[in-house]
């Protein structure tokens, strides 16, 4: 049967759907999630222990002082605390907010100085990496353990908190326009943005969970992105757990057997994942598929970075399946445009507008572009799971939305037959599998290195990742090159910042290219990088 | 130290924690930080220590430390020979 959203008694909170309206509506002894770690040990959770493990996450906030607008995060691997967290969080109004398991420490500092996050949850073994951030967090009162036994006035055990909370809460009526989720997404430059929204949000998440990923009842349903990604948030926990529906998720790392071998025994019959997964299954043999039966799952669907015809030509060959190639953003909160199962599947596209927003590809003197022409994407706003500001950063927000219509940063054309296709950004963000990296980011991470005397990072395609970081360096007087200091740039990046926001590519160069001005100038790194004809280059300082 | 023992502390110096205890049947699910991204440092690490060069093919059938660490003494043997 297909599940409708229909707000109740002007209840607007995300949480209170996810779990208390599951159970009023029957689905109190329904699996919400099968939880499946890294060793492939499972464990069921009905929406009955989902309602009761995040009341009782709500009560041990409230006890440590979390009040409305108050901002917790969590950074924790996929493991279910993640997902009690993230709901009890919201239940009591404090803003939710979920850190990726391999940020480092500038990353962290950055984000959760930022948004003066209040208490952040996390386990033991990524406790260090929170406190090497400590002496610049003065907001932040309380670490929680999920796994510890630690009781200090900083760090405390969250099972022991716990242990003493209710399982009983009494969600508070929630206004359309309460905050509920911040997520962070870098620009091209500046420190990253949080971009906040609110609990209305659940309209649209639950609309194009509905009405794009075509979920149901029946549905056993997985998501494979991280909740620090906005898919993670707004498709791996609020658009189908709002409609009822199980999902599977799993703790451990990519590997195509274990991955196909879930699909199979799951019974999974929708599954959303990413360019960059697709593309490292297509490497495999495709022998390898013929071992698996995955009769039951009927649409998979793609959303990060552009799909390229070759996964859906392959993905037809191995699993006589098609790919829906979904686009959204972070400050989009949901699916704007996408191929999916009810309309004519146009490859190589985006797809086209999701029935309930209003796309449009603008000039950059604010007119509409002719079909054919590319030009800025923009979406009419507002819709309801538009993001509402970037925190500290009112003024970024306020350039980007422009004449009623929010500006993507992507750019894209619109063809005869209203599909849309993505041409690529008009800023310097990297989109490498999927996440976005701000070139101003590694840039200064890469500075702090003695050795380094100038950086400047690019994006660069690439076959499996969409486009690769890549760094040029210029080296201090007196130092050379050597392989050394290469292993050591990498190690120093991947724990201040991110394995992810780590070089694929190092170069060294004698002048990083600058225009009079001093802005370094990307594009003619771009195209030497590429071998191809800088262009004009006679605003360079030589 | 004895060739585990230094393995460990490269363990310790790509993910920046001294804490880090090895086992023969850790994966990368169980050393936080371990993906697929910082394995290409990981293995970069223990090549330059050890002055040894792992093809891509044995890279490939690693499933835990232990069989990393086989493979390592392999060819630490061979580079003795």
């Amino acid at each position: 049967m297909t599940p409708r959203f229909e707000i109740v008694n002007n209840q607007y909170n995300i949480a209170y759907y996810c779990t208390r309206h599951q159970c009023l509506k029957g689905n109190a002894e329904k699996t919400a999630f099968r939880w499946i770690d890294h060793k492939g040990e499972r464990a069921n959770y009905t929406f009955r222990q989902l309602d009761a493990e995040s009341n009782k996450m709500a009560n041990a906030l409230l006890q440590l002082g979390i009040k409305k607008d108050d901002v917790v995060f969590t950074f924790l691997p996929k493991m279910p605390e993640q997902f009690f967290a993230f709901l009890g969080i919201l239940k009591i109004q404090a803003i939710a907010g979920a850190l990726f398991s391999n940020f480092g420490e500038e990353a962290l500092a950055d984000r959760l100085g930022d948004c003066r996050a209040k208490i952040v949850i996390t386990k033991k073994s990524m406790l260090k990496k929170l406190l090497r951030a400590l002496p610049l967090l003065d907001n932040l009162e309380t670490i929680l353990v999920v796994d510890g036994d630690e009781n200090d006035e900083k760090i405390m055990s969250l099972p022991a908190l716990l242990e003493k909370s209710s399982d009983s809460f009494e969600i508070p009526l929630t206004s359309p326009d309460t905050p509920s989720v911040l997520h962070y997404t870098s620009g091209s430059t500046g420190k990253p943005k949080g971009v906040q929204h609110v609990h209305k949000s659940i309209l649209t998440q639950s609309y194009t969970a509905i009405n794009v990923l075509t979920l149901n009842d029946e549905d056993v349903y997985w998501c494979t992105a991280d909740q620090g990604w906005v898919t993670g948030i707004s498709y791996g926990i609020i658009g189908p757990w709002s409609i009822g529906v199980t999902q599977v998720h799993y703790g451990g790392a990519y590997n195509a057997e274990t991955w196909m071998k879930l699909l199979e025994e799951e019974g999974i019959s929708k599954w959303y994942t990413a360019p960059t997964a697709l593309r490292m299954l297509m490497r495999e043999d495709k022998n390898m598929y013929k071992k698996f039966s995955l009769k039951k799952l009927q649409h998979i669907f793609s959303v990060g970075e552009p799909l390229n015809p070759e996964i859906n030509a392959w993905a037809m060959d191995v699993w006589g399946k098609e790919v829906y190639d979904t686009w959204f953003q972070t400050e989009t909160g949901s699916i704007m445009i996408c191929n999916r199962p009810a309309i004519k599947v146009k490859h190589a596209t985006m797809g086209k507008p999701v029935d309930i927003i209003n796309a449009a590809i603008i000039s950059d003197d604010g007119k509409p572009c002719l079909t054919g022409e590319t030009g800025n994407l923009c979406i009419k706003a507002p819709w309801d799971s538009m993001f509402v500001d970037y925190l500290n950063n009112t003024g970024v927000y306020n350039e980007k939305i422009k004449n009623g219509y929010y500006y993507s940063g992507d750019l894209a054309f619109c063809d005869p037959e209203g599909y849309y296709h993505f041409v690529g950004r008009n800023d310097d963000v990297i989109n490498t599998a999927g996440h976005l990296i701000s070139p101003f980011e590694v840039e200064s991470s890469l500075l702090e290195i003695p050795e380094i005397a100038e950086s400047a990072v690019i994006g660069a395609p690439d076959d499996i990742l969409f486009e690769k970081v890549v760094a040029f360096i210029r080296l201090k007087n007196g130092i050379t090159w050597s392989d050394d200091l290469e292993l050591k740039i990498r190690i120093f990046l991947s724990n201040r910042l991110s394995s992810i926001a780590t070089p694929q590519d190092i170069r060294i160069i004698e002048e990083i290219p600058k225009n009079k001005s001093g802005k370094i100038m990307r594009r003619v790194l771009k195209a030497w990088y590429k071998g191809e004809d800088p262009g004009d280059i006679s605003t360079m300082e030589i | 130290m004895g060739t585990f023992d230094e393995l460990n502390a490269i363990f310790c110096k790509v993910f920046y924690d001294d804490d880090i205890k090895i086992s023969r049947e850790n994966t990368a699910d169980d050393i936080e930080g371990w993906d697929s991204l910082s394995h290409l440092n990981l293995v970069v690490a223990i090549e330059k220590h050890f002055s040894i060069k792992f093809t891509n093919a044995e890279i490939a059938k690693w499933k835990n430390i232990g069989e990393m660490y086989d493979s390592l003494l392999l060819l630490i043997e061979k580079k003795g020979k």
